[in-house]
């Protein structure tokens, strides 16, 4: 034995320090990576994907205009009907309500305007990280366009639209969208880089 | 036992002499 272990002592060696490495790879590498990334969503992997996606060409973004204008539409078509207790109001004529037309203007000019009121008031969703021009479109079309609404979200309103986020399931809580939109809506851009990075 | 096993069996214990040094140094501390 003492014989064999000199001749072959460069072969146990290499064993020792590849079980050693095995080791350090099982018990400390990979448990450090798992740590980052719960630690520091933005540096992992995940967010440079969320990024691929964020810089994907925009699929729907023509989408929230005319939906959300639909979506007016069926409120105060809601609205109306109660007010005025039945009487037969078209859904131009409730567009036309909403917007203050006046009954002259084109119809191009009555849609664009709650449109563009809308954007005065909506933020850029997609500074949220993890939120791409997918994500945006399908949120405008549940009527979600500002950090405030997305900050204000509680349990059962986030399981509510993740249900309606299809291939993008689990983002809202993965991704902290809640936490990341309160720190925008109070413009605490500092709070916000210290916690998910660079905005 | 020939030779080639023998060195076989020691290179396996060296193998587990080190990831056991490896547990004691990373994986006791987590």
């Amino acid at each position: 034995m003492p014989e064999l272990l000199q001749e072959y002592w460069l072969l146990i060696l290499a064993a020792l320090v590849i079980g050693i490495v095995v080791a350090w790879w099982i018990f400390h590498a990979s448990r450090r990576t798992r740590v980052e990334l719960e630690d520091k969503p933005s540096e992992s992997g995940g967010a440079k994907r969320n990024q691929a996606l964020i810089d994907a060409p925009p699929v729907a973004s023509a989408a929230p205009g005319p939906i959300s204008v639909a979506a007016t539409a069926d409120k105060v078509a809601a609205t109306s009907a109660i007010a005025e207790a039945g009487a037969a109001v078209s859904a131009r004529e409730a567009i036309r309500k909403t917007a203050d037309v006046p009954p002259g203007e084109t119809p191009e000019a009555q849609t664009a305007r709650p449109r563009t009121e809308e954007t005065a008031q909506a933020d850029d969703l997609r500074r949220i990280k993890g939120l791409g021009p997918k994500l945006v479109s399908l949120l405008a079309e549940h009527g979600i366009t500002s950090f405030a609404q997305i900050a204000a979200w509680d349990d059962a309103e986030i399981d509510r639209i993740d249900a309606q986020l299809g291939r993008f399931q689990g983002r809202i809580r993965r991704d902290d969208w809640v936490a990341q939109a309160r720190f925008l809506a109070a413009e605490d851009i500092a709070g916000y880089e210290d916690r998910f990075g660079k905005v | 036992m020939p030779i080639w096993m023998e060195v076989f069996v020691l290179m396996l214990l060296a193998y587990m002499a080190g990831l056991g040094i490896g547990w004691s140094i990373w994986g006791r501390a987590s």
